[in-house]
């Protein structure tokens, strides 16, 4: 079974729970593809600018999945800081888009 | 933690996760389906919000009775997450509409029009 492959051996996730997650993470891998998808065919840049953004929040729900496969904390930080890189990215952009320049 | 509230949280994190994808498989599928920009940021800057909200509050809710603290910084995440995704769709609508991004061709109506002063890609490169 797929669930004793991905989860932690010394299981405090129950293995109902951890089929769930998977299915929920192919889930996502899926989400993605259509976002990448987006990105290579959008027709201008605001196009490509928002479905990084959404590329970004489908990689953060990814590690939130891992952190409960693996029982694991440690990649839990990744999630708000990807969120911040994520929003000042998306201004930058934005800026960028509307006045030709980052800085004044 | 007695047996019945171990099997309630268990319930909670996966129905708060199953949720959060739905929402973010709708908003890939608005991401391709949309038909101008403005209507895919109507998708990513909504639904999305939701979805990742959500899909945060489950392993928020998972280590809730192990370690408190990462529970904290759970929390802290979906209050970033919801102030700073609408903001960035905002600004990025509103950069798109002053460069004159075409809109769908059925748009009804054009309220901005007479508020916002548009700038086109010729005036925009001479500054």
């Amino acid at each position: 079974m797929v669930a004793r492959g991905l989860a932690a051996q010394s299981a405090l996730v129950s293995v109902w729970l951890a089929f769930v997650t998977e299915v929920c993470l192919l889930a996502l891998f899926g989400t993605a593809a259509l976002c990448l998808y987006r990105i290579v065919i959008g027709p201008r840049a605001a196009d490509r600018a928002i479905a990084f953004d959404t590329l970004s929040s489908v990689i953060v729900g990814m590690v939130c999945l891992l952190t409960i496969l693996w029982e694991s904390t440690l990649y839990f930080d990744a999630v708000w800081i990807l969120t911040l890189v994520g929003f000042l990215g998306s201004a930058a952009i934005a800026r960028y888009l509307a006045r030709g320049r980052l800085f004044r | 933690m007695s047996d019945v509230a171990h099997v309630a949280q268990e319930l909670l994190v996966a129905a708060s996760m199953l949720i959060g994808t739905f929402f973010m498989i709708v908003t890939g599928v608005g991401l391709i389906r949309f038909p101008d920009v403005f209507c895919r940021m109507h998708a990513a800057g909504k639904a999305g919000t939701i979805g990742i909200s959500l899909l945060i509050l489950a392993p928020t809710l998972f280590f809730l009775d192990r370690e408190p603290f990462v529970s904290v910084r759970g929390v802290l995440a979906i209050v970033f997450q919801a102030l700073t995704t609408p903001g960035a769709t905002y600004l990025l609508a509103h950069a798109c509409y002053v460069r004159r991004y075409p809109l769908h061709d059925r748009t009804q109506l054009d309220e901005l029009k007479e508020w916002l002063p548009t700038v086109s890609d010729e005036e925009f490169g001479r500054e």
